[in-house]
Parts: structure tokens; C-alpha cells; sequence
């Protein structure tokens, strides 16, 4: 069954103060906001006791200022992070899409790319091969996908970028800002697509700035504001 | 200590498991270098070429016009290249990876295995070249140059070691990239690449003798140049190996979760 459980997570982290040849006073950056002093050391406190479950069908929307922890508490659930105090449980197979640019490279093509992005996402490569034509399909990009990524528009490498993520529909989808990204048709069918994957039992969790698109694809929504739940409705 | 050792091996396993993920995106990477050109990858066989055709004619003494000679630098800068590229495209790996390090959950020994890969890929242009070298100047071929093969695995088994190294090195301590390129510039001339050590005092005895590359270069030189089984060569790189795998054991298991936050 699909879940996402944290308890009283926080994630603490300490500023390396990494080894160089420059002044003293220019190796450190300014307390304030989320960064505060440890003793002798820096540290920044990006989640502090962060606590909410999500089970399948739930669509969670992040929003807060700039720093107040959003893509923090994304790369958390995704993995990157490790939490440095509480617990999380997620059961169900995880996808992020963080930034479109990751995993594509500009010299190749767009059919290469997806085969690129598949065996990061640690696609088999029987599942690349069934998927291919479904992703192209998806993201309409016709003839394009024989020409190399840097060719394309911001809108199509996010259309690229959004099939390909969601193409072997993962269970929980994990999403960072971008998907405003692309015309208003595609983002119709971005939405069709994410009600399909909660309709399956899946999760998903999208931080964004725009109110409007967290009130239009989402049926929860979160407000943290550095790196504390301010409100869960 | 043993957590640390048991959380290396546990991002070795998942790499190697990824095997398709490095090995595509070193491709990738070599591709796109030369992309564009005429001669493609082959760019790498004539900068060889260029490099030691060079060193063979400036040095031209007597020994020059022998085959040993050539044969010795040739060998010589192969392995010399190798080590110089895959320590100095190290310092920087990790930051050149920020992006995929920070947005994605693939194992910090893939892009460790990537830097790998591109570097075997682009020894292995030389290598023709260099194999081709040793024909031309009439050096023939002999089954004594198979005793060149156990050297030239334990370099290959050396360089992820020397990447993870050096890779912390430089995320650590960004000033290295620097320091690591200019020592590396200057290494080559005190390490018998092209200069042939024959019992001399002074700075090339202590350049011969305590430097590791050295070993490195003879283990895998001294089959072919002397015909000779390279057991002290070999002893002396096993156990640099050794303690070189240890390290990078040790810092990948205590420090690969922190380097996201590093970058």
C-alpha cells in the first residue's frame, strides 16, 4: 500500500568550512535566516520537526517563501538527504522530477536522452524499449526527437522531461516547481496524467509558488515556513 | 569504523549493479568531446602520436635511434597520461556531477565508475598507438610482453581508488584542483618517463626510488624494454593499491552522504 509517514523529522547540517587558501573572515557566510552557530561551528536547520502522512490517492501541494524548505523536504523524501532526527517511512516506488535538465544531455538526441533518463531511473532495457513510443507520443514532439535536446524550447524539453518521469508510473512522484512549464494544452494533459497516477493509488507531492496550480492539482496542501509546518489543510 | 567500511561497500555494490548507467554515460561523454569533428575519438591517437614523437625527436641522442628507447617513452607517457588525466579530472569530479549528485539517488561510485571508464576509453585509444609505435620502430612483438598484463590491471583496479581520493580531495579542499594540476605538470619530470635512470645520485635517485609512479610505469615498461617478469614493480604498486583502496574505502564510507551539502 502507498505511504509516505514522517515523524518529527528535521534536518540539521553543518557548513563545511572547507579547507582554503583564502582570508579567514571570507570563508564564512553571514548568520541569519535558517543558518545559526553550533559552538564553533555553522550549522542550518533546513526541517525542523516536520511531521505528516500521506496515504494513496493524496495529492500534497508545498508552498512557503524562498528557503522556507520545500525542495529540502522533497530531496528528504526522495533520498538525497538523510533526515538528521525522526522517521520516515515510504512504502512504494519513488520518482522525482527536480529538474528537467537532469539526465539529458544537450549534444543528444531525444530518443537518446529517454534511454539515458530510463537507465538512471534503473529502467531494465526491456522497459525503455516498451515505453519509447508511449513517451514520444506523450510528449509531442514529433520529427524533434530525432534532433539533438539543445534544440528544443524550455516547453519541450519539460514535456520530454514529464513523460519520461511519469511513464512507468511510479507510485509516489515527487515534484519541484517546474511544471508550470509548457502551453496550457500540455498542462491539461500533465493534469490528466497526475489524476491518472493518484487514481492508481499513487502519491504525489508538488512544490510550487503558484497557488492556482496547488489548488488545481492537489487535495492537500502544506505551508512551511523555515523549515516548520506552519499549516497542513 | 566497520559502519563505515560496510556503508562503502553497500554504494560500491549498488554501482556496480548500475553498470549500464556509467558505462552509457561515459560513451556519452567521449562523444561528445569529439563530436563534430572528422577524426572523431581518433583525435586521442594523434595527440599521442603528437606527444611522444615529440619527446623522441627533442631527445635525440644516440640512444634515440634505438628501439628500446622509443619503446621506453612511449610506454612511458601511455601509462603517464593515464594516471596524469585520471588524478587530475578527479579533483573536480564532484563538482562537475553537483547537479545529478543533488537531484538524483544514484550511488557516489557511478560517477566515480563514469570518471573510470572515460579514462580506460581514452587510454585504450593510445594504447593502439602506442602498440603501433612499438611496430614501427621494429620492436617486435614477444611473449614477454604478456608479463605486461598484471601491471597493467592493477593500474586499472588503482584508478577508482585514485578518483574517490582525489574526487574528496578537491570537494574538501577546492584550492587542490590547482595544486593537484601544477604538481601533476611538474611530476612528469620527476618520474622516469622519459629519462632513463641508470644508477645516477643526486635528485633522479630519489625521483626513481620514492616515487610510487614509478613502480606503475615499470611494471608494466620492464616486460617489454628488459623482457623481465616486473616482481619488485609489481610488489611495490600491490601494495600502494593496497593502502590507496583502503583510504578511499574509508572516506567514501564516512563521508559519501555529506558531500551533497559540500558542493
Amino acid at each position: 500500500m502507498t505511504a509516505i509517514k514522517l515523524n518529527n523529522v528535521s534536518l540539521v547540517y553543518r557548513l563545511f568550512e572547507k579547507l582554503t587558501l583564502s582570508a579567514p573572515g571570507r570563508r564564512r557566510s553571514a548568520l541569519g535566516g535558517n543558518i545559526a552557530s553550533s559552538g564553533t561551528k555553522q550549522v542550518v536547520q533546513a526541517l525542523d520537526d516536520v511531521s505528516f502522512e500521506l496515504k494513496a490517492g493524496d495529492r500534497l501541494g508545498l508552498v512557503g517563501p524562498n528557503g522556507s524548505g520545500k525542495t529540502t523536504l522533497l530531496k528528504v523524501l526522495y533520498g538525497i538527504y538523510q533526515p538528521s532526527a525522526g522517521t520516515i517511512s515510504i512504502a512504494g516506488k519513488v520518482d522525482a522530477l527536480f529538474n528537467i535538465s537532469i539526465g539529458f544531455r544537450p549534444e543528444a538526441t531525444g530518443r537518446r536522452n529517454i534511454v539515458l533518463r530510463g537507465l538512471i531511473s534503473g529502467w531494465t532495457a526491456a522497459e525503455i524499449e516498451e515505453k519509447m513510443e508511449e513517451i514520444i507520443d506523450f510528449s509531442e514532439l514529433g520529427d524533434f526527437i530525432d534532433l539533438p535536446f539543445k534544440a528544443y524550447s524550455q516547453g519541450m524539453a519539460a514535456r520530454l522531461a514529464f513523460a519520461a518521469a511519469t511513464a512507468l508510473e511510479p507510485e509516489i512522484l515527487l515534484m519541484d516547481e517546474w511544471i508550470g512549464a509548457g502551453d496550457a494544452s500540455f498542462q491539461e494533459k500533465a493534469k490528466r496524467r497526475m489524476d491518472e497516477l493518484a487514481e492508481k493509488a499513487g502519491i504525489i507531492v508538488l512544490a510550487s509558488h503558484d497557488d492556482t496550480l496547488i489548488q488545481r492539482v492537489c487535495t492537500k496542501r502544506m505551508v512551511l515556513k523555515n523549515g516548520r509546518v506552519e499549516s497542513l489543510t | 569504523m566497520i559502519a563505515a567500511l560496510s556503508g562503502a561497500f553497500d554504494d560500491i555494490s549498488k554501482a556496480i549493479r548500475l553498470h549500464r548507467v556509467w558505462i552509457a554515460l561515459a560513451h556519452e561523454d567521449i562523444g561528445d568531446q569529439h563530436r563534430r569533428t572528422t577524426l572523431g575519438p581518433l583525435w586521442m591517437l594523434v595527440n599521442y602520436f603528437a606527444f611522444v614523437g615529440t619527446f623522441v625527436f627533442v631527445f635525440v641522442t644516440k640512444d634515440a635511434i634505438n628501439p628500446s628507447y622509443i619503446a621506453y617513452v612511449a610506454i612511458g607517457m601511455l601509462v603517464w597520461f593515464y594516471l596524469n588525466e585520471t588524478i587530475s579530472v578527479s579533483v573536480s569530479l564532484f563538482q562537475r556531477e553537483a547537479s545529478f549528485i543533488q537531484g538524483t539517488t544514484l550511488p557516489l561510485f557511478v560517477y566515480v565508475m563514469r570518471l573510470t571508464m572515460q579514462c580506460v576509453i581514452r587510454a585504450a585509444y593510445s594504447m593502439a598507438g602506442c602498440v603501433l609505435i612499438l611496430l614501427l620502430s621494429g620492436y617486435g612483438t614477444n611473449m614477454n610482453w604478456l608479463f605486461s598484463v598484471p601491471g597493467l590491471l592493477l593500474i586499472i583496479l588503482a584508478t577508482p581508488a585514485f578518483v574517490v581520493v582525489f574526487a574528496f580531495l578537491g570537494a574538501f579542499f577546492p584550492d587542490s584542483e590547482f595544486i593537484v594540476g601544477n604538481m601533476m605538470r611538474v611530476g612528469m619530470f620527476f618520474t622516469p618517463v622519459f629519462w632513463v635512470y641508470s644508477g645516477q645520485e643526486g635528485v633522479q635517485k630519489y625521483a626513481y626510488h620514492w616515487n610510487p609512479f614509478t613502480y606503475f610505469l615499470e611494471s608494466v615498461r620492464e616486460p617489454i624494454t628488459a623482457g623481465t617478469f616486473p616482481m619488485h614493480a609489481l610488489a611495490v604498486t600491490g601494495y600502494f593499491c593496497l593502502g590507496l583502496w583502503a583510504l578511499a574505502l574509508l572516506l567514501l564510507g564516512l563521508y559519501r552522504k555529506r558531500i551533497v551539502f559540500l558542493i
